[in-house]
C-alpha cells in the first residue's frame, strides 16, 4: 500500500480551554478529493487551522502525517514547503504588500527550502500570467495591494491562484463557496478542477451540498461535534441535504 | 516668584557659547529658564534637561568630510561640514546658491530655534526658478571630536517652481550636539517634494528645526526621516499662508534600543481653501522612544480648511514605547478636521497568511514593516530617491 497524502490519527486540538477537536481520524490517499461537511461550529475550520498551524490552537493529542512527513514538528512556512496549502475561508487583506511582490516571494521561499533555485522574473511574470488567465484575474488585480479591495469573488479566485503556482500536494479549502454566487462558484470549482491530479489531494470542507455539485468528491465524511462521525459516497452529501444534520448529531454523542 | 532654576553643566556650556557669540540676552534667557523640562508642554515627551546632559565645544572648523549617507545618482549635492557650507560642482538650471551670514531661522519662542538663530553663522542659501529636474541633495555633516555645531539653510521656491530636496544628517562617531535650522518658502504655484533623513550615529544628538511659509496654490510634500542618532527631535513650524495650498507633511520614527526619536510639527491655517494631510508613522523596537505631537491651528480666516492628521504606531518589542499627541486648535467655523492615531504590533493573521504560503516568519515581518512604510514611500516619485530611502529602512530593519 502506497503512502497517503494525508493521515490524521487521534487528532485533539483546543483553544485556550475549550477542547475543539476531539479524535479526529481521516486518511486522504494520492489523487482523491475528499468532502468534510459539517455545521457550523462543529470545528471543521479548527480542523484547516490545526494543519496549516495557526499558533492559537494547541494540539494535546494526535499526529499528522503529510506524505509521510510528520506535519505537526513544523512552523507554517516548512508546512507549506512540504507541500500543504490552505485555502482560507477569509481571505486576509494587507494593505501596502503587492499581490505581485507576496506571490513572487512565496514561490521563492518554498523553491529555496526545498533547494531549488529561485525564480527569474520573467518565469514568473509568464506562471502568474498562464494561471491567472484560466480564473479571468487580470494584471489590473494583481497590482492592487494582497486582496485590498478585492471583491468576494476576487479573494477566492486569488487563494485558487496561489494554489495554482504554489503546486501543493495536498490542498485544504476552507468554506471557499463561502460568499459567492452561482457563476463566481463555477468559475472557482473550474479552476480547482484543472488542479486534480495523481499526486495531488483535496480535502474541501464545507456546510453546503452545492459545492460539492462542481468539485465532485471520491469520498464524503461527516463532522460532528469535533471528530469524523460518519463517511461514504458522495451520495452521503445528498443524503444530508436532505435529513440534516441532526441524525448524525445522535451518532456523535 | 519662582524659584531660580538650577543649571546643569548642559546648560553652562550653552550660556558661556551664546556669551562669547555676543547673544547676551539669548544666554541670560536661558539662565533663567535653563532647557525645558517635560513641565514644558512642547517638551513633555523629550525632556531636553534629562536628555541633553553635555554639550560640546561650538565646532571649530570643518572636520575630514564623510561619506555622504545615501547617494542619489544624477543629484546636485552641496554640503554644510560643522556648519560650513560648501559649494561644488556644476549647479543645476534655475538654482543659484549663495552663502550668507547669520541664521535663516524667524524669531520663535524655542530653544533650539534661539540657539541656532544666535550660534549659526553662515546660511546656505537656495533659490529655484522653474522645473529643475535632478534631485538637489544637501548633505549635513558634524565631523571630527565631539563638538557643538548650528548650521541653517535657507530655501526660496519663485512662484511656479518646482524641485525635489533631499537633506540628509550625519556624524562622525562622537558625542556630537548638531542643531540645524531651516526657512523654506514656497511661492505662489510652487511644488516642492522635501525629505530628510538622519542617518547621524549613535552617540550624538541631532536636533533640527524646519519652518515653512507656503503660498497661495502651492503643493508641498515633506518627509521626515529618524533612523540614526541616539537623540533625534525634528520641529517642523509650517504656515499655509495662501489660498489654494495643498501640504503633505509625513515622517517616520525608526527607533532602537536606547534611543529617544521625536517629531513634533505645527501646521498653521493662515488663509482659507488649504488643506493638509499629515501622516506620521513610528517603528520602535528593543527599549526605545518614538513621540509624535501633531499640532494643526486654523485661524479664524481660514475658512473651509480641510485638515486631517493621522499617526500610526508599530510596536517591535514589549519595551518599547511610543507617543503620540494629536492637537487641533480651531479659531474658524466652516472647515473640515480630524485626527487619528493608532498603535499596535503586527497582526497575527497576517503573519499567519504570509508564513502558511511558505513565506519564513522573519521575512513575513519585514514584508508588512515594508507594507506599513509603503504609504509614505510610495508618492516620493523620483526614483534614485525612492531606492534609497527604502535602503535606509532596510538597512534599519536589518539592524544596521
Amino acid at each position: 500500500m502506497t503512502t497517503p497524502m494525508l493521515e490524521i490519527r487521534d487528532l485533539h486540538a483546543r483553544i485556550e480551554d475549550r477542547e475543539i477537536l476531539k479524535g479526529v481520524n481521516l486518511i486522504v490517499p494520492k489523487g482523491e478529493v475528499h468532502a468534510v461537511m459539517g455545521r457550523n461550529g462543529s470545528g471543521k475550520s479548527t480542523l484547516s487551522y490545526v494543519l496549516a498551524g495557526k499558533e492559537d490552537y494547541e494540539v494535546t493529542a494526535g499526529e499528522v502525517l503529510l506524505d509521510g512527513v510528520n506535519l505537526l514538528d513544523l512552523e507554517p512556512d516548512e508546512r507549506a514547503a512540504a507541500g500543504l496549502f490552505l485555502a482560507f475561508q477569509y481571505p486576509i487583506e494587507i494593505p501596502g504588500v503587492a499581490t505581485m511582490t507576496f506571490l513572487k516571494a512565496a514561490m521563492n521561499a518554498q523553491r529555496k527550502a526545498r533547494g531549488e533555485p529561485e525564480l527569474t522574473t520573467p518565469d514568473f511574470m509568464r506562471a502568474v500570467k498562464e494561471a491567472g488567465t484560466a480564473l479571468r484575474i487580470d494584471s489590473d488585480m494583481l497590482k492592487r495591494a494582497l486582496n485590498v479591495g478585492f471583491s468576494g469573488g476576487e479573494k477566492k479566485r486569488a487563494e485558487i491562484l496561489q494554489m495554482a503556482l504554489l503546486k501543493p500536494k495536498m490542498c485544504i479549502l476552507d468554506e471557499t463557496d463561502s460568499g459567492l454566487d452561482i457563476d463566481a462558484l463555477k468559475l472557482v470549482a473550474e479552476g480547482v478542477n484543472a488542479l486534480r491530479a495523481p499526486d495531488r489531494s483535496m480535502l474541501v470542507i464545507t456546510h453546503y451540498q452545492r459545492l460539492l455539485n462542481h468539485i465532485v468528491p471520491d469520498v464524503v465524511h461527516v463532522f460532528s461535534d469535533g471528530r469524523i462521525v460518519e463517511s461514504g459516497t458522495k451520495e452521503l452529501a445528498l443524503e444530508l441535504e436532505a435529513k440534516g444534520y441532526a441524525e448524525f448529531d445522535e451518532a456523535a454523542a | 516668584m519662582r524659584a531660580p532654576v538650577r543649571l546643569g553643566a548642559a546648560e553652562n556650556t550653552l550660556i558661556a557659547q551664546l556669551n562669547e557669540a555676543g547673544a547676551r540676552d539669548e544666554a541670560e534667557r536661558l539662565g533663567l529658564s535653563g532647557l525645558p523640562t517635560r513641565r514644558v508642554e512642547a517638551y513633555h515627551y523629550t525632556d531636553l534637561k534629562l536628555l541633553l546632559r553635555a554639550v560640546p565645544p561650538l565646532a571649530a572648523g570643518a572636520g575630514e568630510a564623510l561619506t555622504p549617507p545615501v547617494d542619489i545618482p544624477g543629484a546636485f549635492r552641496l554640503s554644510i561640514v560643522n556648519g560650513r557650507p560648501h559649494i561644488a560642482g556644476e549647479v543645476p538650471k534655475g538654482v543659484i546658491v549663495g552663502i550668507a551670514e547669520g541664521a535663516a531661522l524667524t524669531e520663535r519662542d524655542d530653544v533650539l530655534v534661539r540657539l541656532n538663530s544666535a550660534l549659526a553663522r553662515e546660511t546656505l542659501t537656495l533659490t529655484i526658478e522653474g522645473d529643475v529636474g535632478p534631485v538637489i541633495h544637501i548633505d549635513r555633516q558634524t565631523t571630527g571630536v565631539a563638538a557643538h555645531a548650528p548650521s541653517s539653510v535657507r530655501l526660496f521656491l519663485a512662484d511656479g517652481a518646482r524641485a525635489t530636496i533631499l537633506e540628509t544628517y550625519a556624524t562622525s562617531d562622537a558625542a556630537h550636539v548638531a542643531n540645524h535650522g531651516g526657512f523654506v518658502q514656497l511661492g505662489r504655484g510652487a511644488t516642492l517634494t522635501h525629505v530628510t533623513v538622519d542617518r547621524s550615529a549613535r552617540p550624538s544628538a541631532h536636533l533640527a528645526t524646519t519652518e515653512y511659509e507656503i503660498g497661495g496654490e502651492a503643493k508641498l510634500r515633506t518627509l521626515t526621516v529618524h533612523a540614526g542618532a541616539g537623540l533625534e527631535r525634528a520641529q517642523i513650524f509650517a504656515r499655509m499662508g495662501g489660498e489654494g495650498a495643498h501640504a503633505d507633511f509625513t515622517g517616520l520614527n525608526l527607533t532602537d534600543g536606547g534611543q529617544h526619536a521625536d517629531i513634533t510639527l505645527e501646521v498653521r491655517h493662515a488663509k482659507g481653501h488649504c488643506s493638509c494631510k499629515p501622516l506620521y508613522k513610528q517603528i520602535a523596537r528593543g527599549r526605545s522612544k518614538a513621540v509624535f505631537q501633531g499640532k494643526i491651528v486654523v485661524e479664524r480666516d481660514a475658512q473651509k480648511t480641510d485638515a486631517k492628521l493621522m499617526m500610526q504606531g508599530l510596536m517591535l518589542s514589549d519595551e518599547a514605547e511610543i507617543l503620540s499627541k494629536p492637537e487641533l486648535e480651531i479659531f474658524a467655523d466652516d472647515v473640515v478636521c480630524g485626527h487619528g492615531s493608532t498603535c499596535g504590533r503586527l497582526d497575527e493573521d497576517w503573519l499567519f497568511y504570509l508564513t502558511s504560503r511558505g513565506i519564513p516568519q522573519r521575512e513575513a515581518e519585514t514584508m508588512l514593516v515594508r507594507g506599513f512604510i509603503a504609504e509614505l514611500l510610495d508618492p516620493i516619485e523620483d526614483e534614485g530617491l525612492n531606492a534609497a530611502l527604502q535602503g535606509v529602512v532596510d538597512g534599519w530593519l536589518a539592524g544596521k
